[in-house]
């Protein structure tokens, strides 16, 4: 919040929570809940059940906090949990994490459309909202590799770990996510500029 | 190199670590005199270039509910992952070590606890005893009402604590205008005197949620004025809460408001503490 008691480090804070303290964990919480939800938000497009998923990965993490020997970035290992989570929780419901329609064409090779230069444009900045409401509608295994790379961060040989497909799949899904985010921003300029 | 050339290499293009070049510089002057030479392919570049930087600013960006922790805190300490920091043999009762769906006062340690969460960093968790202990008799909480804390014990998933959905709006008219201007002005600290509108709140509170009744059973056993204290004060920060949580449904986007109502989050959990302390 805007004067957090940050008085002992993550570090510390760690090895409190280890002890049980409550203070300890709502410290690490609060260090990384944005980071967490807002991962879950991108991933499901669902407010109740982001929560529910962050909610998941946060005690996933905390059972197994007396494992953590800081061998690599705590905040490493809580991204890579709340993905774990997530992806969990696609697969359960039967949702494509790798895009079912990637596989099927990856030999593909269509050209793709001149883009014409009557197309609209987005030069300027991209509104975060609009965005999102691309992001939805983007099939979840176009999805899954857009949040994790271009939103989060993780590299393709990390994402194709974590997803369980090649490192090829994992880029040209990359594409393919950005290109249909790009006509799907353009389409929504397309009907503000036409509704005012 | 042609259009759809540019667009087959243009991954590799876009990912390369900024110091990279591609396989082979042929290839990279031929994919960038055309790319400035063609004014499809520029805006190509530029779109996609824009939208990973656009999606990259989307890291932290919202903000999960409070009641978040509290399922979460409330888990842990079900669970025993969070632990008193000194075990207190004079509240046996009170260490949630008990059977936990047993019905006594054990339901309070982690209901209080996860609704102290709930008020984020405000007030940090050793002093909370001392302030306790001072406020026993005088404290005052705001008017207004409740968004019922619903099962904050285990389940996950299974039983929401819905601090946003359940919650009815507060009973309006002349209430209305007055939460809104409330919820802009800084909170009284709740060891000021009591607000004289406690009791217009107190004519309309609804029915109990669960947490309320068993905390009401609790406090039943204490003298007639002490029991009657406690229940005024639960009703205000109910209706505090409740009235604050419409504010905010309305207005989700108001810092101030939010932070107003984790605040009354954590002043029902003192009420709970009091109780607690209270009835060894
Ligand atoms: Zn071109």
């Amino acid at each position: 919040m805007t004067d957090p008691k940050q008085r002992i480090t993550e570090a510390e804070a760690i090895e409190q929570a280890k002890q049980g303290d409550e203070a300890a964990f709502e410290l690490l919480y609060q260090l990384h809940k944005r980071r967490v939800y807002s991962l879950c938000l991108r991933m499901v497009s669902n407010p109740a059940q982001a929560e529910d998923l962050a909610q998941e990965a946060f005690l996933q993490l905390f059972r197994k906090i007396g494992t953590f020997r800081g061998e690599s970035a705590f905040s490493t290992w809580l991204h890579r949990m709340t993905v774990n989570v997530v992806l969990m929780q696609l697969r359960r419901k039967g949702l494509p994490v790798v895009s079912l329609e990637e596989t099927l064409e990856s030999e593909d090779e269509t050209p793709r459309k001149e883009f014409g230069t009557r197309d609209v444009r987005l030069t300027g900045s991209i509104d975060r909202l609009q965005l999102q409401r691309a992001i939805d509608k983007l099939p979840p295994g176009y999805r899954t590799v857009f949040v994790l790379h271009d939103v989060e961060g993780f590299e393709h040989n990390e994402i194709a770990e974590l997803v369980g497909c090649s490192i090829g799949n994992s880029k040209s899904q990359l594409h393919k996510a950005r290109l249909k985010l790009r006509d799907y921003l353009k389409f929504m300029r397309a009907e503000k500029a036409k509704t005012g | 190199m042609t259009c759809s050339e540019v667009e087959r290499v243009l991954p590799e293009f876009l990912d390369r670590a900024p110091d990279d070049s591609f396989p082979d510089a042929v290839h990279q002057a031929e994919f960038e005199t055309h790319v400035k030479s063609c004014l499809a392919c520029a805006d190509l570049v530029a779109d996609l270039k824009l939208i990973s930087s656009a999606a990259r600013q989307m890291v932290e960006s919202e903000e999960p509910a409070p009641r978040v922790w509290v399922r979460i805190a409330a888990e842990l300490r079900a669970e025993g992952i969070i632990r008193d920091p000194v075990p207190t043999p004079a509240r046996p009762a009170l260490v949630p070590t008990a059977p936990r769906r047993r019905w006594s006062a054990v339901w309070l340690a982690p209901v209080a606890a996860a609704l102290l969460a709930a008020g984020a960093y405000v007030v940090s968790h050793k002093p909370v005893a001392q302030v306790v202990t001072q406020q026993v008799s005088p404290v005052q909480v705001s008017p207004v009402q409740v968004a019922p804390l619903q099962e904050a014990t285990p389940g996950g998933a299974a039983s929401p604590v819905t601090g946003a959905n359940v919650v009815t709006p507060a009973p309006e008219t002349a209430h209305a205008q007055r939460s809104e201007a409330r919820t802009n002005s800084v909170r009284p600290n709740p060891t000021k005197p009591a607000n004289p509108e406690v009791a217009a709140a107190h004519a309309v509170a609804p029915s109990p949620s669960v947490e309320d009744q068993q905390f009401l059973s609790v406090v039943s056993t204490l003298a007639p004025s002490v029991r009657a204290t406690y229940e005024s004060q639960l009703q205000a920060v109910n209706a505090d809460i409740r009235e604050t949580q419409a504010y905010v449904n309305r207005n989700p986007r108001d810092a101030d408001a939010r932070q107003h109502l984790m605040d009354a989050y954590q002043e029902k959990a003192l009420l709970y503490q009091i109780a607690m302390d209270r009835i060894q």
